[in-house]
């Protein structure tokens, strides 16, 4: 503790220094950050989807959608808790290149608990939505991006042929709604039984059924059995379970993990060899001071403490500043980047790291400062 | 004159010193690699999907697409109306004097990986039988063409490589019935995904449907497209709007293009930023190392411009080879490696542009990071320095 002073002194030597190896240290870790918070995002984001929710679509996009009529066979599949499902239309609303995608539900209360970390409506918007025929519900994103509110009527461009022959849909805005769904923020929500009444074509089917199974983990047989009770209908499904989905899609980025992997290695390795240099350039022009401490009594592991301490003194303030910066560059990247956190672990590591570069960077330059020459340094040698 | 002689004796200086000090040279050098490197790498995706989508593509291909569709997914074309298409001039016939039009409509399906079996999924097209006129690139490499009116697929050879139950002779089965597999290709630059072709008729019987996506026509020469529009404006039936082929793969590059853009430039230039830093405090640990050199230069007569352009020089001369060498790093580990991010596969490919760019980003972080410091030595004062000691 007495020779808090001294390293402070010592970080203080050349300021301008100090500084700007702070800020580099801390811009590698703010990138560490960035990185590591990105994967962990993606590894937690897929852990808490839920395991006994299943996805029932048709086998093939672009062809025939399911017969509502399914739902009775579903329902009648012992392990099954609970089913709902859901219709849809794109269309645009004003420009051609303003879409905005219309999810219609079947209105009950299983949307409730159905996929809270994706889709989150109240008692109250199911029940304006069960009241008005023609309502909708509307993400916060999209009602600021276009000026909707509640009681506002809006008319969307939909290729889905209305009965009377017209493509223009009508809806009321009757509540809200929020969706997590990333890049999915011009969607709102309305009653199937309005969008199955009204429409020309493809009446009484669905784009999907929402099962959810009693054991999460009977999920993946679950799963095999509905496929193979529709497998020889007219419209064969494809059943999969919203958690292997979830972990399909952060595979399917793929080399995600050997990218983080080089970018951190390679940042790591300036940092480590920036550090280095830097401190062994002080050491050099700190040789006759450091020369004075040892004529009044400072062993060589004293010396070789105090500048060690020196540096992972700079690399740990660094790497905390760092990966506050990333932290609040979050809300940032997050608008590309889906499900950034930073969990303690990362964080940890992050100092960790740093406690690491500091090592290996320092371990030369202080072992030069212990093993300097009192006389030599004295001399200007 | 003046000037130019004192830098080049200032410069000759810095230069003849760079071996005394090669930590600090070796600190700028290595954070600009560094920086470069991972740049340029990373961009590199970005120019290997752009190349394999566009490789493909020709100027005299046209895509007709419902009017207002964005795309082919949102497209429908009646057969009633698909039959009025073929009479539209501009539209090249082939040997038999047949119009090159390839009425397609588009199916996703869902496979399993041969290695893991984890389902991942990909497209058939279901196209007219005028395809292999209007896709040269297409090459048989085993079976042969499927037949009209038969639940037949060709399969690309990425589908029978990577896949279960593509090669040919297999059976799948789709809607209730088998298809058999009769033929794998290859597909020009397109290697890397998996594409299935069949009869279009087949297919929309088999999936209920009676309208296309999208109708692809082959043009007599790129200039006969305005050619096409007019003929198509000029008949009201006709709810259709003609794209090139271009601009259709442009469209659907533009996503993954922005996300590989935004994640290459922010990583990027943060590795810059700290690249930066670290060549200007190498380049303060220079000049404070040399304020004596410095003040008796002043003494003797050098002004402070040619000192200032003498460090800025040194900071680029410095930043150059780790340019060079990041590109070349990016080059030697990455060009021509599989990548396969959001469930394509394509090469990395590192380009010369990619390279200029590279250097391009390390003479502004030579420039920026040797400014403060050249400042600094400019104004070494003169009877301070000399006498410290």
């Amino acid at each position: 503790m007495k020779f808090l002073p001294l390293i402070w002194s010592g970080l203080w030597r050349k300021p301008g220094r100090t500084i700007l190896i702070l800020l580099q240290v801390a811009v590698a870790f703010g990138l560490f950050g960035v990185l590591q918070g990105m994967k962990t995002g993606m590894d937690e984001a897929v852990a808490k989807v839920r395991a006994d929710l299943l996805l029932v679509v048709p086998s093939a996009v672009g062809g025939t959608p399911l017969p509502l009529a399914d739902l009775q066979q579903l329902r009648a599949i012992r392990g099954v808790k609970e089913v709902t499902y859901a219709g849809g239309l794109a269309g645009t609303y004003q420009k051609p290149t303003q879409v905005v995608g219309v999810l219609a539900i079947e209105p009950s209360d299983a949307w409730l608990t159905l996929v809270p970390e994706i889709f989150t409506v109240s008692a109250e918007d199911l029940k304006a939505l069960r009241k008005t025929r023609t309502g909708a519900l509307i993400t916060a994103d999209i009602g600021k991006k276009y000026g909707w509110h509640v009681g506002d009527r809006i008319a969307l461009t939909t290729s889905t042929l209305q009965s009377n022959g017209s493509g223009t849909w009508y809806f009321d805005i009757v509540g809200m709604v929020t969706d997590h769904e990333p890049g999915e923020s011009g969607l709102i929500v309305t009653s199937y039984a309005y969008l199955d009444a009204a429409r020309a074509l493809d009446k009484g089917t669905v784009r999907n059924f929402y099962v959810v199974v009693s054991d999460p983990k009977q999920a993946a047989a679950m799963a095999d059995t509905i496929d193979r009770t529709f497998v020889n209908s007219s419209s064969s499904t494809r059943t999969f379970s919203l958690h292997e989905n979830a972990e399909q899609a952060v595979q399917s980025i793929g080399d995600l993990n050997f990218a983080i992997r080089s970018i951190v290695s390679a940042v790591l390795l300036a940092i480590v060899f920036a550090t280095a240099t830097m401190t062994m350039q002080t050491v050099r022009e700190r040789a006759p001071e450091l020369a004075v401490l040892k004529t009044v009594g400072f062993g060589n592991r004293a010396v070789f403490l105090l500048v060690a301490t020196e540096a992972l003194l700079v690399c740990i303030v660094a790497s905390l500043l760092g990966l506050a910066l990333a932290w609040i560059a979050f809300p940032l990247a997050g608008k590309y980047v889906p499900g950034l956190s930073m969990p303690v672990q990362v964080v940890m590591l992050g100092v960790v790291g740093a406690v690491f570069v500091a090592l290996l960077s320092v371990t030369l330059p202080a072992l030069r400062a212990a093993r300097l020459n009192v006389i030599d340094a004295l001399a200007g040698r | 004159m003046n000037f130019l002689r004192q830098l080049s004796v200032l410069l000759r200086m810095n230069l003849l010193g760079l071996p005394q000090r090669m930590g600090l040279v070796c600190t700028t050098v290595i954070g600009v690699t560094c920086a470069v490197g991972v740049l340029v790498s990373m961009l590199a995706m970005g120019v290997g999907a752009r190349q394999q989508a566009m490789g493909n593509v020709r100027p005299d291909r046209v895509t007709l697409l419902s009017v207002g569709a964005l795309g082919p997914a949102q497209s429908s074309i009646p057969k009633n109306m698909a039959v009025l298409i073929p009479d539209l001039p501009g539209i090249r016939r082939n040997a038999k004097g047949d119009p090159i039009v390839v009425p397609q409509a588009s199916v996703f399906m869902t496979a399993r990986r041969k290695l893991s079996g984890t389902p991942v999924g990909f497209p058939i097209f279901g196209s007219g039988m005028r395809l292999i006129d209007y896709t040269p690139e297409l090459v048989l490499t085993g079976g042969r063409m499927f037949r009209p009116g038969l639940p037949e697929l060709i399969a690309s050879n990425y589908c029978a490589r990577q896949y279960q139950q593509f090669g040919v002779g297999d059976t799948r089965t789709i809607q209730g019935r088998n298809w058999r597999v009769v033929g794998n290709f290859d597909l020009g630059h397109t290697g890397g995904t998996c594409v299935v072709y069949a009869d279009v008729d087949t297919v929309l019987s088999a999936f209920g449907r009676d309208s296309y996506n999208q109708i692809n026509v082959m043009l007599q020469s790129p200039a006969t497209f305005n050619q096409l529009v007019d003929a198509i404006k000029a008949n009201p039936v006709l709810r259709v709007e003609a794209r090139h082929e271009a601009d259709l793969v442009a469209q659907n590059m533009q996503q993954v293009d922005g996300i590989l853009n935004f994640v290459s430039y922010f990583i990027g230039a943060i590795l810059a930023l700290a690249a930066t830093i670290g060549a200007a405090n190498s380049l303060y640990a220079v000049v404070d190392s040399r304020r004596r050199e410095l003040a008796t230069l002043r003494a003797v007569g050098f002004s402070g411009l040619p000192i200032v352009v003498s460090i800025l020089s040194e900071a680029i001369i410095l930043a150059l080879p780790g340019a060079l060498i990041g590109a070349g790093l990016a080059w030697l580990f990455f060009n021509g490696r599989a990548a396969n991010p959001f469930g394509f596969q394509f090469h990395l490919v590192v380009t010369s542009s990619l390279t200029l760019l590279g250097v391009t980003w390390a003479l502004c972080m030579g420039l920026i990071g040797g400014l403060l410091p050249a400042v600094r030595a400019a104004r070494v004062p003169v009877t301070v320095a000399l006498r410290a000691t």
